[in-house]
């Protein structure tokens, strides 16, 4: 099998307290069906070998709908592939001798646990703060009762994709999370079930995104080009509709 | 409920305030141009008319002026709010940057909005001491006195300097506003599938039409004068 | 240890309604008072955090990940049944749990498999409530599709994310409560062992995976949800970090193990690539409502597929089961794909993968149909090999997808250990000898939604929980525990990494624990493990220190559980002398390939009792009555 011999430069960092700094590997061994992680996963295996501490990174799923997985690859959040999260990512779009720039996900409210590994928990506080339908386990009517028009639930599919990677933030030149924040918020104002605490929603969760320490949206769009699923700004803008709903109307 | 100042300084209200005010001072733009148009014509009739005419409002041209300079203002303050968020919002920057391509609107017109915005802001200054507060001729047209705007601009267009810097500002002013221009509808929420391409082309079509506009009068002045 | 299922008298259909009015209340202003720890965040998890703590209980929720939503649930793809009967095609409560029980291979009880029939139309009625976008038709209404195993059209669905958005629904009601402040989250914590005082579940010992800090945590009842086991076979479909880790050290503290050899092949997964490869990617069984299986008819055929004509292919599904032809369950899908694998007729590199071709049905239905129902699959497909399944058949093999077996419970879903519960894929309960696609998220949430709410007030209720802090000598004894187990790991300094030793057992495990066993290469297996394991604890390396990240260190814990778990699993295998479900027996098989069971000797649940390390675990029985299904010979021929 092709062999290839790549040139890695990779951020290390011990842990939230110290300095980072790029360090560079060279791997000789890798082969184009790899996927990226597995890539990672042989250079460990040689660190360990050496003796040295291997690079730390986030993963789980690995067929990319954890959102567990990050990486900044060559200054793009999840690498060069379009709707491809860094664990679908394989070796076959690089080339032999390249140099890969490896860095973790900035930004402020994303601190730096360990070598490429950030905390996300932001998500989980901004979800928190609304991104829900408070219904009782026990207290829902029957599942048919409302008909949801196909392009409608379509489109509220479209949103509720999201994997809370967080690489919207990470290519965001403002690190703004409205492409995650809008997601969930439009997800559940298209649905007719999302419509009771449709403004309480926007207003709180909108209130909590800021509140992390997020920028603000400039409108670069390059979160929806690394978005893993393709989601759209189309929500953003429904997300400034519905603050301004609710903050008006 | 949030206060409506705290609505007004969050994300979404601060994208939308630089959004009305940013689309109201390209409508300004728009009748500015077309009445400098008049520029062209060799006879200084027509412009001094135009000018006078628009200083016969009085006390109305100057609420109008002060709420535009109200808009700027605004327009400033949220543009440098969102410079520094942004900079407090990534400490730590990347060694790499790059872009991932379409659909992503990322560009050298989006990523410089606060240095072309600042240098549109120092344009503006000088514009102004320049022309409004310049040095004051007189004309008399039809049995009228008034001011002589033709005769400064004619003067001042004569510098290749001045021009060369009101050239540049200007395309600046068109980088500006390509992408300005479809992020007003987008922080206003104005988004469509259908209609966000139209949008999006227009903003390219008015930063155009702007920028050679308005770069186009002192050129053709400069020709005119001191070429010809 | 005496196994008491507490399974409810009366009628099939009505023994879950008067169980429930049987089952003693927890007075509302009482609940506060009460603090339950639920271990896992996945569709079970999520789901009984959320209801406990909406019921008023104090949740203290725990999971691995950096967030609850990244759970393994996520994961699941193609859908979720209920007997709605909403196609109006003849489904029905009764005809999903005739399904399952027939599905499982007889090795479920029938009460627990009723009662999961019964809930699943609720679930669908929640998730609904929740803001889950499932695939509706034009006119507004929920669209269905059809499934592996089952004649009738009952899965719900959400394209090919079904397991994301009702994970996504439970999480989104876990963070409600978050957020009213009855839950408390504790992301990167991994359970490493149980608190077992007076002889009742009373707290956990986790590691903080971030700073390394060993925390105890005090409740009245724990709550295990922590998936499967599936990845002892080091390639997989579960996520990197699933584990069984915090089950293995419940049962090390007494509670009993069940079916451990019950486990799932998934037929449908795209084949190994190289020896780097680090985990199996499923795709979607609903694949196989349009796509057709099949492999060439001579042996090394090595032409490309599209140049092999019609009669030269076979398809060996429909040839082999005319009525459910490439639905049949799973079990059996992947025995019949290794068994053409076998006879060297398998397809790609390795010859280990055998073809799904969707040309026959792009030419009916056209490729935009196609592409509306299995877009995302095609595209995942075409990321990870680099082919275009519009165009090139897809290659499938089996992998391991899901453990049925797991910690015994009753049918209030409590461990052998009073105080422990345990939800979804951890425990035995509903899936016998193997799983219906569909069922997984169904069987997790209900556990999570309908009834571990009913059944832990019935213990809370009935129990005298005394007054423990984390002081307690139980809590320091398991902390020591805990301490030394990793001092020790880190002390080895051997020469062989985590991952290495993980490979290798894997190997061992699909091997001779995979889709086929038998005696000799099971007793082969044992040791094995043994041997691999003695040299774990003499030769492991791990880099690094406790008390910081360390992916090596968590994995090296777990490695170590999966070295154990994976001897049982084989001990089991080889005392079931029979083949069901997931479990094939070479030695037990009709003439024509078909599994064989006994149910005179085997139609019980096998609960092992852990004796103590390097002693062989002791089997307990749990008979299994069919008062209402007869068991048959399962034939979807």
């Amino acid at each position: 099998m092709k062999k290839m011999t790549l040139h890695l430069r990779i951020w290390r960092q011990k842990d939230a307290n110290s300095p980072g700094k790029l360090v560079s590997y060279t791997l000789n061994d890798v082969t184009p069906e790899m996927s990226f992680l597995e890539m990672l996963d042989v250079l460990n295996e040689h660190l360990i070998a050496k003796g040295e501490e291997p690079v730390e990174f986030d993963n789980d799923c690995r067929e990319g709908i954890c959102g567990m997985c990050s990486l900044v690859i060559n200054g793009i959040p999840h690498g060069p592939e379009h709707a491809t999260a860094t664990c679908q990512l394989h070796m076959r779009h690089f080339k032999d001798g390249d140099t890969i720039t490896i860095e973790p996900f900035r930004a402020k409210p994303f601190p730096v646990v360990k070598d490429l590994v950030v905390d996300r928990s932001a998500f989980d506080r901004i979800l928190a703060a609304g991104g829900y339908i408070s219904v009782n386990a026990g207290s829902a009517p029957d599942a048919n009762t409302i008909p949801i028009p196909k392009e409608i639930a379509d489109e509220a599919m479209d949103a509720a994709a999201c994997i809370g990677c967080g690489a919207c933030v990470a290519a965001c030149p403002n690190a703004s999370a409205s492409l995650f924040v809008s997601a969930k918020i439009s997800q559940l104002a298209l649905l007719p079930q999302g419509q009771p605490e449709r403004k309480r929603r926007a207003l709180r969760m909108i209130e909590q995104m800021d509140k992390e320490g997020f920028g603000d949206c400039s409108n670069h769009a390059e979160c929806e080009a690394v978005c893993p699923k393709e989601i759209s700004i189309v929500h953003i803008a429904r997300m400034r509709r519905e603050y301004m709903r609710a903050m008006f109307c | 409920m949030p206060s409506f100042m705290s609505t007004v300084r969050s994300s979404v209200g601060k994208k939308f305030l630089m959004a009305i005010t940013g689309l109201a001072m390209i409508v300004f733009l728009i009748e500015h141009l077309t009445g400098n148009f008049l520029l062209l014509q060799p006879n200084p009739e027509p412009y001094n008319k135009y000018a006078h005419f628009l200083l016969s409002f009085g006390w109305l041209l100057i609420v109008a002026e002060l709420i535009l300079v109200a808009f700027l203002v605004i327009h400033m303050i949220s543009g440098i709010s969102v410079f520094l968020k942004k900079r407090q919002a990534r400490p730590v920057g990347y060694h790499v940057t790059g872009s991932a391509g379409k659909p992503s609107k990322k560009s050298f017109a989006s990523t410089t909005m606060i240095y072309t915005g600042i240098v549109i802001f120092i344009f503006l200054a000088i514009h102004l001491k320049t022309f409004k507060y310049g040095p004051y001729y007189e004309t008399t047209v039809d049995g009228v006195v008034m001011r002589d705007l033709y005769r400064l601009v004619n003067e001042v267009f004569s510098d290749p300097l001045y021009v060369g810097g009101y050239v540049v500002a200007m395309i600046l002013l068109g980088f500006h506003l390509r992408h300005g221009f479809w992020s007003a509808f987008q922080s206003l929420g104005l988004n469509h599938p259908r209609y966000m391409p139209i949008i999006y082309g227009l903003g390219v079509l008015i930063a155009i039409v702007l920028a050679v506009g308005f770069l186009g009068i002192p050129v053709w002045i400069y020709l005119r004068e001191v070429v010809l | 240890m005496k196994l008491d299922s507490k399974l409810p008298s009366g009628p099939l259909h009505e023994k879950w309604d008067r169980h429930k009015a049987d089952l003693k209340l927890v007075n509302p202003a009482n609940k506060r008072k009460h603090t339950i720890i639920v271990v896992g965040t996945g569709l079970a998890g999520a789901s009984a955090g959320a209801t406990l703590a909406e019921l008023g209980y104090n949740v203290k929720s725990f999971c691995i990940q950096d967030s609850p939503r990244r759970a393994h649930s996520i994961a699941a793809q193609g859908g979720i049944n209920a007997a709605k009967n909403y196609q109006n095609d003849g489904d029905s409560v009764w005809r999903l749990f005739y399904d399952t029980i027939k599905g499982g291979d007889y090795r479920s009880r029938e009460a627990n498999v009723y009662r999961l029939a019964q809930l699943s139309v609720n679930i669908i009625d929640q998730a609904v409530a929740q803001g889950v976008p499932f695939a509706r038709e034009y006119g507004g209404l929920l669209a269905n599709r059809s499934f592996g195993g089952a004649q009738v059209s009952r899965t719900f669905y959400a394209r090919g994310q079904t397991g994301q958005q009702l994970l996504l629904g439970a999480y989104s009601s876990l963070l409600r409560q978050v957020d009213l402040g009855r839950v408390t989250l504790f992301p990167r914590r991994e359970m490493l062992d149980l608190v077992v005082i007076n002889g009742k579940a009373r707290g956990i010992i986790v590691r903080n995976l971030v700073t390394g800090e060993i925390e105890r945590h005090v409740a009245d009842a724990v709550v295990l949800a922590t998936g499967g086991y599936g990845n002892v076979y080091f390639l997989s479909t579960n996520a990197k970090n699933s584990n069984a880790t915090a089950a293995w050290r419940c049962y090390k503290r007494g509670a009993a193990f069940a079916n451990p050899c019950f486990t799932q092949i998934h037929p449908t997964c795209i084949p190994r690539a190289g020896h780097y490869q680090s985990k199996l990617t499923l795709m979607s069984e609903s694949l196989r409502n349009d796509g057709r299986v099949w492999v060439p008819k001579k042996k090394g055929d090595k032409r490309h597929p599209n140049e092999i004509p019609e009669e030269e292919r076979d398809y060996y599904l429909e040839r082999r089961y005319p009525a459910f032809g490439n639905l049949v369950p799973r079990d059996v899908a992947s025995r019949a794909a290794k068994a053409v694998c076998d006879e060297g007729r398998g397809v790609g590199e390795f010859g280990q993968a055998v073809y799904l071709d969707f040309a026959d049905a792009i030419k009916r239905l056209g490729v935009d149909v196609i592409r509306d129902r299995y877009g995302n699959l095609f595209d995942m497909y075409e990321r990870i090999t680099g082919e275009n399944p519009y165009e090139v058949p897809m290659r499938i093999y089996p992998a391991v997808h899901y453990t049925m077996g797991g910690l015994w419970v009753d049918y209030n879903l409590m461990s052998t250990i009073p105080g422990l519960f345990v939800l979804g894929e951890a425990n035995f309960s509903d899936h016998g000898a193997n799983r219906l696609g569909a069922s997984a998220l169904m069987q997790g949430l209900a556990d999570g939604y309908f009834i571990i709410p009913y059944t832990i007030g019935d213990y809370i209720a009935g129990t005298e929980l005394e007054a423990v802090s984390t002081d307690a000598d139980a809590f320091k004894e398991a902390e020591d525990n805990v301490r030394k187990h990793i001092d020790k790991l880190l002390s080895i300094k051997g020469k062989k990494s985590v991952l290495e030793f993980h490979r290798q057992l894997g190997e061992i495990m699909w091997d001779y624990v995979g889709m086929s066993r038998n005696a000799e290469g099971l007793k082969h297996a044992i040791e094995e493990i043994r041997k691999l394991r003695e040299e774990f604890w003499q030769n492991v390396y791990i880099p690094g220190d406790s008390r910081h990240l360390n992916k090596d260190l968590e994995f090296a814990g777990r490695v170590a559980d999966f070295l154990e778990l994976g001897e049982l699993m084989a001990i089991d295998a080889l005392h079931r002398n029979e083949s069901c479900g997931g479990h094939f027996r070479e030695e037990f098989q009709t003439p024509d390939g078909e599994a064989l069971r006994d149910d005179k000797n085997f139609a019980y649940v096998a609960a092992w009792e852990y004796k103590g390390d390097g002693k062989e675990p002791e089997l307990h029985k749990e008979p299994l009555e069919f008062e209402y299904v007869k068991p048959t010979t399962r034939s979807y021929k």
